[in-house]
């Protein structure tokens, strides 16, 4: 393909899609790339035998998320786009750190403290409100119901 | 000792007639009576709190009869969620037999449905199923269904985890008809060797077919982001905080863990069902459809597009109580009316009796849903790792012909034996080609023949199982993708397979398998409650089985022509 | 199957426990402690199939002292979780082995310094249980007391045990929460095994 590999944008895209769009591979391709910059169309079997093409770009992106957010916005689904809203803030998030982070928010598995902390790291070092809303929430909650860690040294039980 | 041994006679004599009705399989069953106070009950208890919502600054603050302070996580939850808070009071003011019969009338749309049951509370939920007989919540789940089309899909595992048997009958189940395919294991350890042949034994019989392989949480994400699996749907909720905490979850630590799939493009669904809380002996004196009604609204708080409902491995709690199959066909419905996919159960071996068994079936068979089976057994019942489906394969040719005689669309069709057979062969050989490729330990000709002509893991060679283990672990420790596959399979000659997997891994940098009730059609369209809605309003409206689809369904196994009656057809 | 296997008892074998006093931590390393949920021998008298508890500790009894060990009883009384009855068990034996049993029939062998919701061995369906695999669980249980690292006991699967006994399952489970007593300790017991009564 040969097109810019500019690196996609960081804002969220102005684009107003309805449910006219879907599915956005087939109706508007030119809307999606991957995290590497290229265009949807560029993933051909040519360009995986040659070896221009990496893990990497099979990746979906925080943009596309948004995009989803917004056709499940269109077609009445709020909690859904809330959902890929989180997703896109999570695109930014290695592996092993979203694992480490579902572990946190397990029952009596992390302190008010701990929880506050990975709020902030949200925020701070992704860039994630929605999720790092999501946290504070879970601390609260957990505060209420007894479903935080005892700060103290955990002890059998 | 089996558990199918028969009963111990009572010693007195009984009637010739009496001991042919001892005999027959339906008595092999287990019944219990109810016990509401402790939530062994379907859905129809004293105990289930009467509905009743209060907003107060912009939040709700009495759910049920319970006021904000005392909410349990689950209520908190939900309130916090999946409850609209601008149509809750006046929802939840509309008389329950109204709401009822909105969910029957084929003049009220089902978006129109929908713009009252968002703002719902669990009880209220349960209020109006309960005024529901069952032909009414089938006329509710074929309206209220998220995607028009309906589908189904299969279990494709091995007694020995063998990967030929895993690709060669995902092969022939794609080409009957699954529209998913799910795996998991015996032994943990083959998981990556399994769900690679499941990824291109799939893409053999039918391209666009989505895999997933049924594991711990870590793994299972791992392998999806590594696209050798499409979806996941083993993620489990629970409608009591205690049994929630046992299973080491919270509402929050699963909602997170659902935007972590989507954040790979991964789709996925929730897992929940009747009979659950009860079975862990912490149902808080709630009925069954009341604490799952709990959890259907949970999900739809997390934004999961979908669930996995309908008892599932609990089966034999609401299928032993009065009922109890009326609440599994509502637990179903209120999936679908709350805008949820609805995988729809009967994937666990449910009764002794083939006529129970099939008509455990009906209330999702006859009005559709979008996925009949959540697990159809697409191998013998003795090699399904998940402990046995409703169906198996032994059953492909009854569940076909029900399909012909009600002319309905359970997601399946006869397909012939030179088909068959070729496809079969044929996800052997790629799979042959694949692990030669990526240096896996081999697959010998005789194992391609006898995957060809083979029912069971009985009819394959044994595996050298330890260099299989090695090998998975390889897998891992190679970091092996989805594009690896792809690139072993263009490689060794098999390109419209390897185009068919690139087709499926190029789906999830598009994000479009994540909007509900998403399927991809053999022509790699994403078909979902977006473009596909389900517009059911009456009588020759929806879906209807026809054209070229109904055309596939007339055939089967044995059909005399009519045109030369010493013939058959097909 | 239905015949039982040749080490069954005379039917209508019965056994009720006499409580001693409160189970104490056991000082001796050859001994293997079995735990008895609330109900075991009490409110009920029967497996899930209906095996009569009699055989299963006659049978759990046997298995251990045919490999030179000590069988001693307790009754946990606080709780019906299987992990939690034999985990108590295991740090009550001297040997640091215990057999946790359900009235249903449900069995764990499991070893003091293990986490709780852990086990040496597992035999979640209750249904699949007879006289000989409680032997051959008494026996391994045995076996782990001295050190050594037997074969685990096969285990069965039956895809039809859900259809049949699933409900009835839970329906134990709950009746055995009901003997829960919450606020007492586990008891010290001795089996005192009597005549079948009839029927």
């Amino acid at each position: 393909m040969g097109t810019s590999p500019t690196t996609a944008p960081t804002t969220a895209p102005t684009t107003e899609l309805t449910s006219a769009d879907y599915p956005l591979s087939i109706n508007r391709p030119e809307l999606l790339r991957t995290p590497t910059g290229k265009s949807i169309t560029a993933l051909t079997m040519d360009a995986v035998v040659s070896g221009e093409l990496s893990a990497e770009d099979l990746r979906i992106t925080p943009e596309t998320l948004q995009l989803q957010a917004q056709l499940a916005d269109a077609s009445g689904r709020p909690q859904l786009a809330g959902n890929f809203r989180r997703a896109a803030e999570m695109t930014a998030i290695p592996d092993a750190e979203v694992l480490a982070m579902y572990n946190a928010l397990r029952p009596r598995a992390s302190t008010g403290a701990g929880l506050a902390e990975l709020a902030d790291r949200l925020e701070s070092a992704y860039s994630a409100p929605v999720c790092a809303a999501l946290v504070r929430e879970a601390a609260e909650v957990y505060q209420r119901r007894d479903l935080l860690a005892r700060p103290a040294a955990d002890s059998d039980h | 000792m089996t558990s199918t041994a028969p009963r111990q006679s009572t010693g007195h004599r009984q009637s010739l007639r009496t001991e042919i009705l001892e005999a027959r399989p339906v008595n092999l069953d287990g019944f219990v009576e109810e016990w509401p106070e402790k939530g062994l009950v379907a859905m129809e208890s004293a105990f289930d709190p009467a509905p009743s919502v209060r907003v107060a600054g912009g939040q709700i603050v009495e759910l049920d009869g319970k006021l904000r302070d005392d909410f349990d996580f689950m209520d908190t939850f939900i309130a916090n969620h999946a409850i609209d808070v601008a149509s809750a009071e006046e929802s939840n003011a509309i008389p329950s037999a109204e709401i009822a019969r909105m969910l029957i009338n084929p003049s009220v749309s089902r978006n129109a449905v929908l713009a009252v049951t968002r703002g719902l509370t669990p009880a209220k939920v349960l209020d109006v199923v309960k005024l529901m007989n069952v032909v009414e919540i089938m006329q509710g789940m074929q309206k209220m269904r998220a995607r028009r089309t309906p589908a189904n899909q299969g279990h494709s595992t091995s007694a020995r985890d063998n990967p030929i048997q895993v690709a060669a009958d995902a092969a022939e189940g794609a080409l009957r008809g699954f529209a998913e395919l799910e795996t998991t294991l015996g032994v943990l350890r083959y998981a990556p060797l399994v769900a690679i042949a499941l990824q291109v034994g799939g893409q053999v019989g039918r391209g666009g077919v989505l895999t997933q392989c049924a594991l711990e949480e870590a793994t299972e994400l791992e392998l999806g982001m590594r696209g050798i699996t499409a979806y996941a749907e083993t993620i489990s909720i629970y409608g009591t905080e205690s049994v929630f905490i046992d299973g080491d979850d919270t509402p929050w630590s699963k909602a997170f863990l659902a935007a972590a799939y989507a954040s790979r493009g991964i789709k996925m669904r929730f897992t929940s069902g009747t009979g659950s809380e009860v079975q862990m002996g912490n149902a808080e004196g709630k009925s069954m459809l009341y604490l799952e009604i709990r959890c259907v609204l949970m999900a739809k708080g997390a934004g999961v597009q979908g669930l996995q409902n309908g008892s599932i491995s609990c089966i034999g709690v609401p299928g032993a109580v009065p009922g109890g199959l009326r609440a599994v066909a509502a637990e179903n419905l209120v999936a679908s009316m709350v805008d949820l996919e609805c995988a729809s159960g009967n994937d666990q071996s449910f009764s002794h009796s083939a006529m129970r068994r099939t008509a455990r079936a009906m209330p999702q068979l006859l009005p559709g849903t979008d996925f009949v089976c959540s697990g159809y057994s697409s191998v013998p019942n003795a090699d399904n790792m998940f402990a046995g489906s409703n169906f198996d394969t032994e059953d492909f040719d009854d569940w076909n012909t029900i399909q012909r005689d009600f002319q309905v669309d359970g997601g399946l069709r006869h397909v012939r034996e030179d088909e068959i057979l070729q496809a079969r062969e044929k996800a052997a050989r790629a799979l042959q080609a694949v692990f030669a490729h990526l240096d896996l330990p081999p697959i010998t000709d005789d194992e391609v023949v006898a995957a060809t002509y083979a029912n069971s893991s009985n009819d394959y060679p044994f595996r050298d199982v330890l260099s299989d283990l090695k090998g998975a672990q390889s897998v891992m420790d190679r970091g092996i993708t989805g594009l690896d596959l792809v690139k072993g399979l263009e490689s060794s000659g098999f390109h419209d397979v390897a185009e068919n997997l690139l087709t499926v891994l190029r789906q999830r940098v598009s994000g479009d398998l994540l909007q509900t009730s998403a399927v991809l059609t053999a022509d790699f369209v994403p078909l979902s409650a977006i473009n596909d809605p389900n517009d059911y309003a009456g009588p020759g409206t929806g879906y209807r089985l026809e054209g070229e689809r109904w055309e596939q369904l007339k055939k089967l196994r044995h059909v005399t022509s009519s045109t030369n009656p010493e013939t058959e057809v097909g | 199957m239905t015949t039982p296997p040749a080490t069954a008892a005379q039917p209508g074998r019965t056994v009720s426990l006499r409580e001693i006093g409160p189970a104490r931590r056991g000082t001796r390393e050859d001994e293997v402690v079995v735990a008895l949920s609330p109900a075991f021998a009490g409110h009920f008298s029967k497996t899930i199939v209906d095996v009569p508890h009699a055989e299963v500790l006659r049978q759990l009894m046997a298995g251990i002292e045919e490999q030179g060990v000590t069988a001693r009883l307790i009754r946990v009384r606080d709780t019906a979780d299987l992990a939690a009855i034999s985990h108590i068990g295991a740090k009550l034996s001297g040997s640091g082995i215990s057999v946790g049993i359900l009235s249903r029939g449900t069995t764990m062998i499991h070893q003091k310094d293990l986490a709780r919701l852990s086990n040496l061995e597992l035999f979640p369906q209750s249904p699949l249980l007879d006289a000989a695999v409680f032997r051959m669980i008494g026996s391994n249980a045995a076996q782990y007391a001295k050190g050594e690292s037997p074969q685990p006991v096969p285990t069965r699967n039956d895809q039809m045990a859900r259809p049949r006994w699933q409900a009835k399952a839970a329906l134990l489970h709950l009746k055995e929460f009901e003997c829960i007593e919450g606020d007492r300790g586990p008891v010290e017991v001795e089996a005192v095994f009597g005549p079948g009564t009839a029927g």
